[in-house]
C-alpha cells in the first residue's frame, strides 16, 4: 500500500503507523469531564465501517506528521490524505 | 549427450533424442556436466535439466505425491507439475524445483524426489494397489480415529498417520543454514511489462518511445522464449534497442509473483541460480519491489492438458512443450509421436515436430470435423488423422508404449465400437489454452469466462493495468488456425484419470467430493487439495472446474473460479527476508559497546539494543558475576551503561503544561535544575511508562523513558501535540542517541565524582537528591543528575555520545581507588528487584498505577491522560493483581514467569498471579522475585508456591513480602 | 525570550566515531568494472534539528541562511561547501556544518522563531558518491532516486527497515545519509554489503 504524504509524496506503507479512527480521535472529551459514558465511547466505541473510513496515520518513518487518511476498508483505495495542521 | 546407466560409468555422448541440428538456446560446442542422484550426466550449455534429461532418453523424472506413480516431464516452463527435483548444489537443499526451470551448469547437483530407494524402482508404488485408499478427503476421514472396535481411543491411527505422511509428499527441505546471499531492491517505473514474449516486448517498445520509464520482467532466461523460432532475429533486434535505452530495465529470469495494493509488485530475480558461482558481490536471488504507474500484463497463455485414463504416464506431454523442446533445445521427446487434441494449435506443433525429424503416427482429434487450415497441416504432418476419436487408455510400465483409441462423440460423451491400440513413445496433448490471468486476479479483477476460447480472460482493464497478446486471449497460432477449442476437458472412461498431477487428484476424486456434498469450488479445492500443490494448479484448475460444473449440471462460469493469490510461483523465503537475517539483522550499540566487549561483558539483546548482561571474570558463572556486581554497588561503587534509555528533548513555552497533561503527577512547578520521577497512563487508565524528566531551563526539559518504550512514548507525545493539543507550543525531538549515559551507584559514588568532576561541586548541597549540575569530566562537558534506580546513592552522568567511552574510562580510572566495578543488566535487575522498582516487566499494559503502588503519583489537582478512565470499577477492584515481593523459602532458584499458586504440587489450585522478575539477592541471601498477585497486599506474610510446570518443573515454596525488600525508607539514596 | 541553549560541541581529542574499528579504507567488492561508488563517513560534524513555530517558517529559514551562509531553495534545501540544510518535515530542518559553534549560533539567530536541538553526537553522516550510487541506495530504501524526482539539494526522511534515515542529494551522484548513531555500525555494514556488487572504495 502506498500513502501519498502531503509533504513527502508517495511513500510505502512500511513508513506509516496507524493511530486510530480520525473522527473518534477528534472527539476526545474535555479532559476535566469525567462522564464515564463519554470517555467509554471515546476509548472503546468504533464504527468499523465496510467502506470509507477516516483514519489517522503517522508518517513515522518520514516527516513524523499525523495525516488524516480516508481509506476504503474494502478496496484499500485511499481517496484523500490531509495533514493535521498545528494552530499558529 | 545424456545420462550414463548405473552399470556403465562411461559417458554416452550421442543419443537419438538430440537432433543433429536446431536448438536456438543451446551451444553445441559447450558440454556441461552435472549429477542427478549422484550419477554423472551431461548436457549442453543452454539446456534446462528437463531438456538435458530428455535428450538423454530419461523419461521418469519424478514420482507422484500419493501413489508414487512414475511421472515424466509434461511441460516446458513454469507450469510443469511432475518433474520436480531437489537442488543440492553447495550442500543446501532447495526442494521442489521444476526441471524445466533449472538451467544446467558444470557442477549442478540435484536429487530426484519422493522416491525410495530410487526413481526407477520405487517400493512405495504399492500405494497404487491400494486403489481407493487415498481418495479425496482421505486424511480428513481417516484421522478422526476409530470410533468403534478394538482400536477405539488408541493412538494406533496416529502412528499410521506418521507412516503414511512419510510416504506421501514432495521434496524434503534441508536443515543446514543457507549461506547464500540474497538482497532486496526497490524500483519505480511508469510501466511494468510482465512477460518478455513478443507481445510484452512490443508493448515495451511502444512505451519506451513515448518516453516512459519501463521495466520488463521475463521469468525464462530468454526473451521471446515461447515464440516461433522464426521470430528469433526480430526478438533480438527489439531486445537490443530496449537494452540501449537508459530508461528501460530488462530483467530476465525474473518472475513477477505478487501484486499488492497501490500497484506494488513483488518479483524474484534468479541472479546466480544458473551459475556455478555467483559473480563477486552478487546475490543468489534478488527480491524486487516494483512500484509501477501501470502494469502491462503480457504473461501469455498456458496450454491445458486433457484428462483421460492413464494421462499421467511418462511420455504424455503438452503439444506445445514438445514443439519448444525441438525448436529451443533440438530435443525430440519421442520418435513415434501421437497427438490428442480438441483444437487446432496442436496441428502446427505436429508440423514443426515432423520437420524436426519425428514420425507423427496419428492425430486424434475429439472433434468430428476440422477446418481446412488444420486439415492442410495434418496432411503435412503425416500420420493417421482420427477425427471424432479419443484416447481412452495408455500402457507401458516405465513410460508410454501404446495408447488405446476409441470412436468418441464429445457432445454426448459416448464411445462407439472397440478400441484400437497405437504404438507410440510420446503422446502430445492439447486441451486448449488458458491466458495467464493470475496477476490481474491478484489485483482484484474477477476473470470472465470466454465461451469461444473456453477459458477465463482478464476482465476489462482499469487504469492500473492493461493486458496484451495471448494473456488477453489473442491466441494466434498462425496458418489461419482457429483459436477455439471444442469444450472437452475430460474423456470420461474407466481408469485413473488425473486432474491435478502434482497432488494426485483424479477426476473421480472430484466427483466423489461432489457426491459427499462439496458444492462450492472453494470447498472442493480444500477437500481434494486440487490446485493446492506447489504448481497451484496451473495445468489442472480449469479441468477440475469443468468436472465440478458437469457434476453440478451448471455451466463453468456459474461454478466460478477461485481468486488467485500471491505468489504466482513459489518464492524463496531467503529472498523475501533478504537483509533481515544473519549479519544484516540490525543492532543498536551504545557508545561504550566496544569497551564492554573488551572487559568480558556478555551481551544481551534487548530489542535491537545490545546491552552488557554481566562482566564475567574468568571462572565466574553469570550468577556469580551479577551477585558480585550487585554487592559491589551496595557496599562500594559500580558503573552501568544506561545509554539505551529513551531520551526526548521537550522544548517550548508550553512544555510545563504539556508535561502536566501527559504525566500523572505535577511538573509545572518543577524548578530548573531539578528532575522528577514521572508516570504516564494510557487513555484507558492503565500505566504506560515511567521515567525521570529533567528541567534543564525554563522552557526545556529532557524526558527519559524506559528502553523498551522509547518509540511508543515518542509517538504518544507527538500524537497528543498534533491531534489533541495543537494549540500547545511544544516541540519534541528524539535525543536518545545524542547522549551517552552512565549511572554511577553505591555509597562511594559521590567520592568518585568528587575526584573527577570539574567545574561544579557534587556535594549534597550542590547536588541534592534529584538535582542536576553541569560540569566536565576529563575535559568534556557532562550533565549529572542525582537519581537512583538501585536504591543506593547514585548519579546519572550524561555526555555527548561521541565522548561516551572517554568519559566512561575517566570514571573507571577515577573509581579505581574505590574498587569501582562495571555492572550489567543482571545486577541492575537484582538491585531494582530488591527495591521493588518497576520496569516494563511490570508495566505490561495490564497493570494500573495502584497495582504497582504508584497511586501516590496520581495527582488529584489536574486532569491528565488516563485520569478520567483510571477509576473505573474494574480498575479499582481490591482483588486485582498487585505488586508484591516473593522470597524462596527452600533456597531453590525461582523462575521468572512462574505462576503463584496456593497448593502443593499435587493440588496447586488456581493461579493467583505470576512472577515478573527474579534474582539472587545478596542483601537477603535468598532467591527473591517480584510478582503480580491477586489481592497482593492482603497476602503479605502468606506462604504460597511459585510453580513452573512446563519449563523447569519446579514448585517452590515462597513467602509473599512487601515489594520494598531492601531499605524500604530509601535512606541510602537520600544520604 | 531566548532559551539558554545547551549544546555539547564535539571535542576532537575525546570523540570517537561509532564506526571506530570498523572503517577500513581501501577498495572492496566486485572491481571488474573498477570502483563505481565511494563511501565516506563525515566525522565530526555539527548537526542540528531546527523546528520553526507555526508562522515563523520564513524567519527560521532566513536564520539558517544567515548562520550557514547557504541560500535555501523553495523547498527549503541547500548544499554548500561548508554547510547544508534540508527541510525534512514541514517547518523542520536538518542543518549540518563543520563549524562546531553551529548549534549555539543557530539558537541565537532563530530566537523565538524556532527551537534548535543539537544532534551532533546523535547522528552519523555517511556519503555515497559515484555512478552506481542510486542502485546501491535502491537496495536500502523504498525511495525513487531518479534525478527528476530527487533534485540536487533535496533532503528527505525515510527508513531502512527500523533504521530511521534522512537522505540529502549533495552532488550529481552523491548522497548524504544521516542515521541514528546507535545504528551506524549495522547500517554501515548493510551499506557496504549493498555496494559489494558494484565495487566500492572506502575513503
Amino acid at each position: 500500500m502506498i500513502i501519498v504524504c502531503p509533504f513527502c509524496g508517495p511513500r510505502d506503507l512500511s513508513e506509516f503507523a496507524y493511530c486510530g479512527d480520525a473522527d473518534n480521535l477528534a472527539a476526545r472529551p474535555d479532559p476535566a469531564a469525567t462522564d464515564p459514558a463519554a470517555w467509554n465511547a471515546y476509548v472503546y466505541d468504533r464504527t468499523n465501517p465496510a467502506g470509507e473510513h477516516a483514519e489517522i496515520w503517522q508518517h513515522a518513518g518520514g516527516c513524523r506528521k499525523f495525516l488524516r487518511v480516508v481509506r476504503n476498508t474494502v478496496t484499500h483505495e485511499i481517496s484523500g490524505v490531509t495533514m493535521l495542521e498545528p494552530k499558529a | 549427450m545424456g545420462v550414463d546407466a548405473p552399470d556403465r560409468p562411461e559417458v554416452r555422448v550421442v543419443t537419438s533424442h538430440r537432433r543433429p541440428e536446431g536448438g536456438t538456446a543451446i551451444d553445441r560446442d559447450h558440454t556441461v556436466g552435472f549429477t542427478v542422484d549422484g550419477r554423472q550426466c551431461f548436457g549442453l550449455a543452454g539446456d534446462t535439466l528437463a531438456s538435458a534429461l530428455l535428450a538423454g532418453g530419461v523419461r521418469v523424472m519424478g514420482r507422484s505425491f500419493k501413489y508414487h506413480r512414475p511421472r515424466g516431464v509434461m511441460a516446458i516452463g513454469v507450469d510443469e507439475p511432475n518433474a520436480l527435483f531437489t537442488v543440492t548444489t553447495d550442500g543446501v537443499r532447495e526442494p521442489n524445483v521444476r526441471a524445466t526451470e533449472i538451467e544446467v551448469f558444470d557442477g549442478l547437483t540435484v536429487e530426484s524426489q519422493n522416491r525410495w530407494p530410487s526413481l526407477e524402482n520405487d517400493v512405495m508404488a504399492v500405494n497404487q494397489l491400494g486403489g481407493k485408499a487415498l481418495a479425496a478427503g482421505f486424511y480428513y476421514k481417516t484421522f478422526m480415529g476409530p470410533v468403534f472396535g478394538p482400536l477405539k481411543g488408541t493412538r494406533f491411527w496416529m502412528m499410521c498417520e506418521h507412516a503414511i505422511r512419510r510416504a506421501a509428499g514432495l521434496g524434503r527441505p534441508g536443515t543446514a543454514p543457507d549461506e547464500s546471499r540474497y538482497e532486496r531492491i526497490n524500483a519505480f517505473c511508469d510501466v511494468l511489462v510482465v512477460g518478455g514474449g513478443l507481445a510484452g516486448l512490443h508493448k515495451a517498445v511502444e512505451e519506451a518511445k513515448a518516453g516512459k520509464r519501463v521495466i520488463v520482467c521475463e521469468l525464462e532466461p530468454r526473451w521471446g522464449a515461447g515464440a516461433d523460432a522464426k521470430k528469433d532475429s526480430e526478438i533480438r533486434q527489439i531486445v537490443e534497442s530496449l537494452d540501449s535505452n537508459p530508461d528501460v530495465t530488462l530483467l530476465a529470469r525474473t518472475t513477477v509473483w505478487g501484486w499488492y495494493d497501490g500497484n506494488m509488485l513483488a518479483a524474484t530475480e534468479r541472479v546466480a541460480d544458473h551459475l556455478k558461482t555467483a559473480p563477486k558481490g552478487a546475490p543468489r536471488q534478488r527480491h524486487w519491489v516494483i512500484r509501477a504507474g501501470h502494469v502491462a500484463l503480457a504473461a501469455g497463455a498456458l496450454e491445458r492438458p486433457i484428462v483421460f485414463p492413464g494421462n499421467d504416464r511418462p511420455g504424455v506431454m503438452l503439444a506445445d512443450a514438445a514443439r519448444r523442446y525441438a525448436e529451443t533445445f533440438g530435443v525430440l521427446p519421442g520418435q513415434h509421436l501421437t497427438i490428442l487434441t480438441n483444437n487446432d494449435s496442436a496441428y502446427a506443433a505436429a508440423v514443426t515436430l515432423r520437420h524436426a525429424g519425428a514420425n507423427i503416427r496419428a492425430i486424434i482429434d475429439v472433434r468430428p470435423e476440422i477446418g481446412a487450415a488444420a486439415q492442410r497441416l495434418a496432411d503435412r504432418a503425416g500420420g493417421a488423422l482420427k477425427l471424432g476419436h479419443a484416447v481412452v487408455g495408455t500402457s507401458g510400465a516405465k513410460g508410454l508404449k501404446t495408447i488405446s483409441v476409441a470412436r468418441y462423440n464429445h457432445e454426448t460423451q459416448s464411445f462407439a465400437g472397440g478400441s484400437e491400440q497405437i504404438e507410440t513413445d510420446c503422446l502430445l496433448v492439447s486441451g486448449g489454452w488458458s491466458p495467464v490471468v493470475h496477476l490481474a486476479s491478484q489485483a482484484g479483477a474477477q476473470p470472465v469466462w470466454d465461451k469461444t476460447l473456453q477459458a477465463f480472460l482478464p476482465p476489462d482493464p482499469d487504469r492500473r493495468w492493461s493486458v496484451h497478446g495471448a494473456a488477453a486471449g489473442n491466441l494466434d497460432f498462425g496458418h489461419d488456425l482457429s483459436p477455439a477449442p471444442a469444450p472437452v476437458f475430460e474423456i470420461r472412461h474407466p481408469g485413473k484419470a488425473f486432474v491435478d498431477l502434482q497432488h494426485d487428484v483424479t477426476a473421480d476424486d472430484v466427483r466423489l467430493a461432489h457426491r459427499e456434498g462439496f458444492r462450492s469450488v472453494e470447498h472442493l479445492k480444500r477437500y481434494t487439495t486440487l490446485g493446492m500443490a506447489t504448481d497451484q494448479g496451473k495445468t489442472s484448475n480449469i479441468a477440475g472446474l469443468a468436472i465440478m460444473a458437469d457434476s453440478l449440471g451448471k455451466p463453468i462460469p456459474d461454478v466460478g473460479t477461485t481468486r488467485f493469490r500471491p505468489p504466482y510461483t513459489a518464492a524463496s523465503l531467503g529472498a523475501i527476508a533478504a537483509e533481515r537475517f544473519g549479519d544484516l539483522f540490525p543492532h543498536r550499540l551504545t557508545p561504550m559497546h566496544d569497551w564492554h566487549g573488551d572487559h568480558g561483558a556478555r551481551m544481551y539483546a534487548a530489542g535491537h539494543w545490545e546491552r552488557p548482561e554481566s562482566y564475567n571474570r574468568p571462572g565466574e558463572t553469570v550468577e556469580q558475576a551479577y551477585v558480585r556486581e550487585a554487592k559491589t554497588v551496595r557496599s562500594g561503587v559500580g558503573l552501568v551503561d544506561v545509554s539505551t534509555l529513551g531520551k526526548i528533548d521537550i522544548a517550548g513555552p508550553d512544555a510545563p503544561e504539556f508535561l502536566n497533561r501527559v504525566y500523572t503527577n505535577g511538573f509545572a512547578k518543577l524548578p530548573v535544575g531539578k528532575a522528577r520521577y514521572g508516570l504516564m497512563l494510557r487513555e484507558d487508565g492503565f500505566a504506560m511508562d515511567d521515567g525521570t524528566t529533567w528541567r534543564l531551563s525554563e522552557n526545556r526539559f529532557l524526558m527519559t523513558t524506559t528502553t523498551a518504550n522509547a518509540g511508543k512514548v515518542m509517538s504518544h507525545l507527538e500524537l497528543c501535540l498534533d491531534v489533541h493539543w495543537p494549540d500547545l507550543r511544544v516541540h519534541v525531538t528524539s535525543v536518545t542517541d545524542q547522549w551517552a549515559g552512565a549511572a554511577i551507584a553505591g555509597p562511594k559514588s559521590r567520592d568518585v565524582l568528587a575526584s573527577c568532576v570539574t567545574g561544579t561541586a557534587v556535594d549534597n548541597d550542590a547536588l541534592p537528591f534529584m538535582g542536576i549540575v553541569h560540569g566536565a569530566i576529563a575535559g568534556v562537558p557532562v550533565m549529572i543528575c542525582r537519581l537512583s534506580f538501585s536504591g543506593e546513592l547514585a548519579y546519572e552522568v550524561y555526555c555527548g555520545a561521541h565522548h561516551g567511552t572517554h568519559v566512561w574510562e575517566a570514571l573507571m580510572a577515577a573509581g579505581a581507588p574505590f574498587a569501582i566495578a562495571p555492572y550489567g543488566l543482571e545486577a541492575l535487575g537484582t538491585l531494582r528487584i530488591e527495591k521493588g522498582h518497576v520496569t516494563a516487566a511490570e508495566i505490561d499494559g495490564r497493570t494500573t498505577a495502584r497495582d504497582l503502588h504508584l497511586d501516590w503519583m496520581l495527582s488529584s489537582k489536574k486532569p491528565f491522560v488516563g485520569s478520567a478512565m483510571m477509576d473505573r470499577d474494574g480498575l479499582t477492584d481490591k482483588s486485582r493483581w498487585t505488586l508484591v515481593g516473593v522470597v524462596s523459602r527452600s533456597g531453590e532458584k525461582l523462575h521468572g514467569g512462574s505462576h503463584v499458586v496456593a497448593g502443593d504440587r499435587d493440588a496447586p489450585g488456581p493461579g493467583l498471579g505470576h512472577l515478573t522478575a527474579m534474582a539472587f539477592s545478596p542483601e537477603m541471601n535468598a532467591y527473591v522475585g517480584l510478582a503480580l498477585v491477586e489481592d497482593g497486599e492482603n497476602r503479605i506474610g502468606q506462604h504460597l508456591y511459585a510453580t513452573d510446570p512446563v519449563r523447569s518443573g519446579t514448585h517452590i515454596p515462597v513467602e509473599i513480602v512487601s515489594h520494598h525488600m531492601v531499605d524500604p525508607k530509601g535512606e541510602r539514596m537520600h544520604g | 525570550m531566548a532559551e539558554p541553549f545547551i549544546s555539547t560541541p564535539v571535542v576532537t581529542d575525546a570523540a570517537e566515531s561509532p564506526l571506530a574499528g570498523h572503517y577500513e579504507k581501501g577498495e572492496f567488492g566486485n572491481l571488474d568494472r573498477g570502483v563505481q561508488v565511494t563511501l565516506t563517513e563525515r566525522f565530526p560534524l555539527a548537526i542540528c534539528d531546527v523546528c520553526a513555530w507555526p508562522g515563523a517558517e520564513t524567519k527560521t529559514a532566513n536564520a539558517i541562511k544567515k548562520v550557514t551562509g547557504v541560500a535555501l531553495t523553495k523547498a527549503g534545501d541547500a548544499v554548500d561547501e561548508s554547510a547544508q540544510a534540508f527541510q525534512h518535515a514541514p517547518g523542520r530542518w536538518t542543518v549540518i556544518a563543520a563549524n562546531p559553534a553551529l548549534p549555539e549560533a543557530l539558537a541565537k539567530a532563530a530566537g523565538d522563531n524556532a527551537t534548535v536541538v543539537d544532534l551532533s553526537h546523535g547522528r552519523t553522516v555517511l556519503r555515497i558518491d559515484g555512478g552506481q550510487s542510486r542502485r546501491v541506495l535502491s537496495k536500502l530504501f523504498p525511495i525513487d532516486f531518479k534525478s527528476d524526482y530527487f533534485p540536487l539539494e533535496k533532503g528527505i526522511a525515510t527508513k531502512h527497515h527500523e533504521i530511521f534515515a534522512q537522505i540529502q542529494r549533495v552532488g550529481d551522484d552523491a548522497f548524504d545519509i544521516i542515521i541514528f548513531r546507535s545504528y551506524a555500525r549495522s547500517f554501515w555494514h548493510a551499506l557496504r554489503r549493498a555496494s559489494d556488487e558494484v565495487g566500492y572504495v572506502v575513503d
